[in-house]
């Protein structure tokens, strides 16, 4: 369990974690999403305390990560991939951490293993490619055998597998009943692995909550029937907007219907006795809804 | 969460544990090492070979402190600034306060990593350079007595050692290796001399480099850096650079603890 509690930092005068209050709970995995700039970083780093908060706290496991004997048996993070020496080879870097919490050493070779990195071992850390720099952040995370995982863009520089390992690997550490909390800027790859969503925006929180039900809260179900004839699709669209539809013009001779579900739709058309080419309904995307959420709290935003 | 996992171990006999083995794991640490080795050596050699034909006759524990004085010192400037200001060069930092977020403790660990490494070799290597020069000048030069000898040993042993930890506390506060050299041999050398330049001579034995000299030195007799004798006993000379050392320290500690890493 993450606790945070009214956290707050500020450079100067910008703020950028706002008030942020929420739990991170246990046997789950909590996707972290905001724009660039919104915050997420700094709040894994005040998380364990590289950061500072201004006010407010965040506790692990209910205590300050500072105040752990052994914070890497409690918790596990991969922040930043590059932090290491990289004259280091991978298993000096896995074993220094190792001995500072006093974690056997043959626990080096067993999250090598888990991560496929056993035979470049004695490779120099700062020899390896980007994904393999991310493995070896995440066996780093694995090393103590932590109750609490945290991953800063963790599928950042991986190819496809190792996109599709990283998301077993948490869904699998979830299963075991651990704390998973996730950054990502990838929608689909969230909406794959996340159960729970914690979303912030300018460093404030927008959103906390199941997956599902931040999807259906978020954005709307459309749906879509195609009329090849104007003047069926015209009466077609008076009578839709009669029931209390909502309709504007999709692609050529198609229409878009809000507000109605797609059995009503349907049993007007043959109520009409219109020719129709296609009627769908269109479910949102978790990116969908990420957009209209956070529409307005885009940080580093293009202007049209 | 399994029984993977040992119950002992953290804290600071972890930091050590954890700093002995990143500095042993890493080539800087290695090359600095051998060149210090290589610059008393050579050092040693010649000023032996001096002995044969020159007419400044020196004992072979007078060559020794040149050569740590002269050369091998910047070796050690330049093992310990390494030591924490490759934690800043590449980020590995935010990976060590993770592992030992008790920021003071990092400093300690450090800290107790270097000061027996450093002791070590600095007795060994006067020793050596001792040994080498007594060799090569083949009669020629002045004897070294046994006391001479040691206090030679010993103090450079010591001064390398808090010479170190100077080296990280400075490290610590301004998290470049860069600025950490050039601050660190400023105060070493130059700084000394223009303040004594300014009329305050009497003030240069209480620098850290001097200091250091002073204390590989028999009571009473000059230093080979400045030509005088000390004006306090022999073992003040390392408590005047273990002052600067903690001063060094506390900044470094205070600097850590205070900024976000």
């Amino acid at each position: 369990m993450i606790t945070l509690r009214g956290l707050t930092k500020r450079y100067g005068e910008k703020t950028v974690v706002d008030a942020l209050t929420c739990d991170v709970g246990p046997g789950q995995v909590t996707g972290f999403l905001g724009p660039n700039g919104a915050g997420k970083s700094t709040t894994m780093r005040m998380t364990v305390g590289l950061d500072r908060p201004q006010s407010g706290e965040v506790l692990v496991g209910g205590r300050r990560y500072a105040e752990l004997r052994h914070p890497l048996r409690e918790v596990g993070a991969l922040l930043d991939a590059k932090a290491l020496h990289p004259g280091r080879s991978a298993g000096k870097h896995l074993l220094a951490m190792a001995r500072s919490n006093g974690i056997a050493a043959s626990r080096v070779e067993e999250v090598l293993a888990t991560v496929g990195l056993s035979d470049v071992a004695g490779k120099r850390a700062g020899q390896f490619s980007l994904g393999m720099g991310q493995r070896l952040g995440i066996a780093g995370a694995l090393l103590g055998d932590p109750g609490i995982l945290m991953f800063d863009e963790p599928v950042n520089g991986l190819d496809p597998d190792g996109v599709r390992w990283v998301r077993q690997l948490m869904r699998s550490l979830a299963a075991e009943g651990r704390t998973v909390f996730v950054s990502s800027h990838l929608m689909s790859e969230m909406q794959l692995t996340a159960d729970h969503l914690v979303v912030i925006g300018k460093g404030k929180l927008l959103a906390d909550a199941p997956v599902a039900e931040f999807i259906a809260g978020n954005s709307r179900a459309t749906v879509s029937v195609r009329v090849p004839a104007d003047g069926e699709r015209a009466k077609l669209d008076a009578r839709l907007r009669a029931e209390g539809g909502l309709t504007h013009p999709g692609e050529p001779g198609e229409l878009v219907v809000d507000g109605l579900d797609v059995t009503r739709v349907g049993d007007l058309v043959h109520e009409l006795g219109v020719r129709v080419h296609g009627l769908a309904e269109q479910t949102a995307s978790l990116e969908q809804a990420y957009m209209e959420l956070t529409a307005s709290s885009v940080e580093y935003g293009v202007s049209a | 969460m399994t029984a993977s996992v040992e119950v002992r171990g953290g804290g600071l006999p972890g930091a050590v544990a954890s700093e002995w083995t990143k500095f042993w794991s890493v080539r800087a640490t290695w090359w600095c090492l051998v060149a210090g080795t290589a610059l008393m050596l050579f050092y040693g050699t010649l000023s032996a070979i001096a002995q044969r034909v020159g007419d400044q006759p020196q004992g072979a524990h007078t060559i020794a402190l040149g050569g740590g004085f002269y050369l091998t010192q910047f070796a050690v400037i330049a093992l310990a600034t390494l030591f924490v200001a490759s934690e800043y060069a590449g980020g590995g930092i935010r990976s060590t306060l993770l592992w030992t977020p008790v920021r003071s403790r990092v400093v300690l660990a450090k800290a107790a990593v270097l000061l027996p490494v450093l002791f070590a070799y600095g007795v060994l290597l006067s020793c050596a350079g001792m040994a080498l020069a007594t060799a090569v000048m083949d009669g020629h030069g002045l004897p070294t007595t046994l006391e001479a000898g040691f206090t030679t040993a010993s103090g450079m042993g010591g001064y390398f050692a808090l010479l170190g930890l100077l080296c990280t506390g400075i490290a610590w506060a301004l998290r470049s290796a860069a600025g950490t050299l050039v601050s660190v041999i400023v105060l070493l050398v130059p700084l000394p001399l223009i303040v004594a330049s300014l009329g305050l001579p009497e003030a240069m034995p209480y620098f850290p480099g001097i200091a250091g000299v002073n204390a590989m030195v028999e009571a009473g007799q000059p230093n080979p850096i400045t030509m005088t004798a000390a004006p306090y006993a022999l073992g003040v000379g390392l408590v005047i650079c273990a002052a600067w050392t903690a001063a060094a320290l506390l900044a470094g500690a205070a600097a850590l603890h205070r900024r976000d890493a």
